[in-house]
């Protein structure tokens, strides 16, 4: 293939990742009606008849809806009696699986093309045009350019904090959730091979694809019973940035005055730069509730907040020694007491983007008391050999 | 043969930020050096890490062999080398389980990040590992029991 006719499928490519990315981070109002229309086609698709709706305004506002229905939604588990029909929840999973497992197959078995050996950069490296002009299969570049692209942002970076949030509100009951629009990372992988014509579906493949991509278009998250489907609104407000270094559109959740992904009963999650933390780290991230987190990600997200220096100087931590850092001319490495570690403040060897260096907190045990040695056993090395360090960047 | 962050960048295609002093000469070091959450350590002052006799050895490509890049997608750390000069092994066995690999070059071979700009590599044997932090008291004998998780900047 010669360039000129690798470069549309690239672009066709992320154009498709595009539309399924702003799919997944859209505050629009769920489209009810074409929603439940699809609902009811994968319905008949297992046997089942159509279920009246009841919608609410956030995952969480489902969870009482769904704790009063009881058994209507409960899924697979509660099967006593060999004879009874699965739950129609467990029905539509396998529906599912079923599908996707089957179209991987046939994208697998394919013949393998033409494959150019000079490709030795991990293609999540390449921007799409320059992998296409490197001989890159387009099947292959779509599994990097829409497919993990869109598993990292929408499935990695947008469900998961959701979905850790939910469980917290859910506690012990286990109900077969859809995500939606969230689920638009593997509705995009199949449907980009088969726009780009690389898989040729059968009717009835088709026919359930696009009944889980209008899910993915038209609304949030749902959970399936018997008789009745319970729906989630869209949210209302969704923060997100660019990944630092993605090539291929990522991007993740990051808000640091208020919530990143709100719906509109106010139900939500707080991230910072892709970390999910409570909502104290953002609004008041005191030195007691730092010291009070077990989860060291939450803790540096809160400190990072205030300031490194900051946090030292309110939380009174006591100095216990200093020294230059080897390899990093003229900056210093300070080592400080905190409740269950110590503190290594370093700063970094290469300057930041406003010319300044960035200082930087790592914990270390507390039976370290030299800073060298505490910045040697952060790389599993003696201080005596950390203080042969000759360059740091 | 003096090569620059410009040179780089141009020769991987690969690319650092904007801030970085592009026309900097990247310095080739034989020693002990980090580039942010990454060390590159001289085989002989680690010899508690050993390389297996049955380790795949994979050669480093003109165009680089990505590292590690944090769980977020960000920030690759990238080894470069001429062609047939460098090669890469993750057959190894490191008590300290930091190692990511152990590489052997003949020519100077370049680490590149986006932040941190490029590091030269002296021709040599070396291992790379990458950084942790912990907290607790525990340390028994030389190994550590506490909480640890690794650095990913």
């Amino acid at each position: 293939m010669s360039p000129a006719h690798d470069l549309p499928p690239a672009r066709q490519a992320i154009d498709i990742r595009d539309e399924w990315l702003a799919c997944g981070l859209s505050t629009a109002p769920a489209e009810r009606e074409a929603f439940e229309t699809a609902v009811r086609g994968l319905y008949e698709m297992v046997g089942a008849g159509p279920p009246r709706f009841v919608w609410v305004d956030s995952p969480a506002a489902a969870v009482p809806v769904l704790a009063g229905l009881g058994t209507q939604v409960v899924p697979a588990g509660s099967l006593l009696r060999t004879s009874d029909l699965p739950p129609v929840a467990s029905r539509l999973a396998s529906l599912m699986t079923d599908l996707r497992g089957h179209l991987d197959g046939r994208l697998r078995r394919r013949p393998a093309g033409r494959l150019r050996p000079a490709l030795a950069v991990p293609l999540e490296s390449l921007p799409p045009e320059e992998a296409l002009r490197h001989g890159v299969r387009p099947e292959r570049l779509v599994e990097v350019t829409v497919a993990d692209s869109l598993r990292t942002s929408l499935r990695d970076c947008v469900a998961a904090p959701l979905r850790t949030a939910f469980h917290k509100v859910r506690g012990q009951r286990h109900w077969l959730t859809w995500y939606g629009q969230h689920d638009a990372h593997w509705v995009a992988r199949h449907d980009a091979w088969r726009r780009l014509g690389l898989l040729r579906l059968a009717r009835q493949d088709a026919r359930q694809l696009d009944l889980w991509a209008e899910l993915a278009r038209r609304g949030g998250w749902w959970w399936p019973g018997e008789g009745v489907c319970v729906v989630s609104e869209r949210p209302a407000e969704v923060h997100w940035e660019p990944m630092p270094g993605g090539l291929h559109g990522q991007v993740r959740l990051h808000r640091d005055d208020g919530p990143a992904v709100r719906f509109r009963d106010g139900w939500g999650v707080h991230v910072l730069h892709g970390t999910h933390v409570p909502g104290w780290v953002i609004e008041d991230p005191a030195v007691e509730r730092i010291h009070a987190e077990p989860n060291i990600e939450v803790r540096r997200s809160a400190i990072e907040r205030i300031g490194w220096e900051t946090y030292i100087s309110r939380a009174g931590l006591a100095l216990v020694g200093a020294a230059p850092d080897p390899g990093n001319p003229g900056c210093e490495l300070r080592l400080y007491d905190m409740p269950g570690a110590r503190v290594l403040l370093a700063v970094n060897g290469s300057v930041e983007r406003d010319g300044h260096r960035r200082r930087y907190g790592l914990t270390v045990p507390t039976d370290i008391d030299d800073p060298i040695e505490a910045a040697g056993w952060s790389y599993g090395l003696s201080g005596e050999l950390y203080a042969q360090l000759v360059r740091r960047t | 043969m003096t090569v620059t962050l410009a040179d780089l960048t141009a020769r991987t295609g690969l690319d650092v930020l904007d801030h970085l002093e592009r026309e900097v000469t990247v310095p080739v070091i034989d020693g002990l050096q980090a580039q942010g959450d990454l060390i590159v350590i001289p085989r002989a002052l680690v010899p508690e890490v050993t390389v297996r006799d049955t380790a795949d050895w994979r050669r480093v490509p003109p165009s680089g062999l990505e590292l590690l890049r944090s769980a977020s997608g960000g920030n690759p750390h990238t080894l470069v080398a001429d062609a047939g000069t460098c090669r890469w092994t993750t057959g190894f066995w490191d008590v300290e389980r930091l190692a990511l690999g152990v590489l052997q070059t003949s020519a100077p071979a370049y680490l590149v990040h986006p932040e941190h700009g490029g590091t030269g590599i002296a021709p040599g044997a070396y291992v790379v590992r990458r950084q942790r932090e912990g907290s607790g008291p525990s340390r028994r004998g030389s190994t550590f029991l506490g909480g640890v998780r690794l650095v990913v900047d």
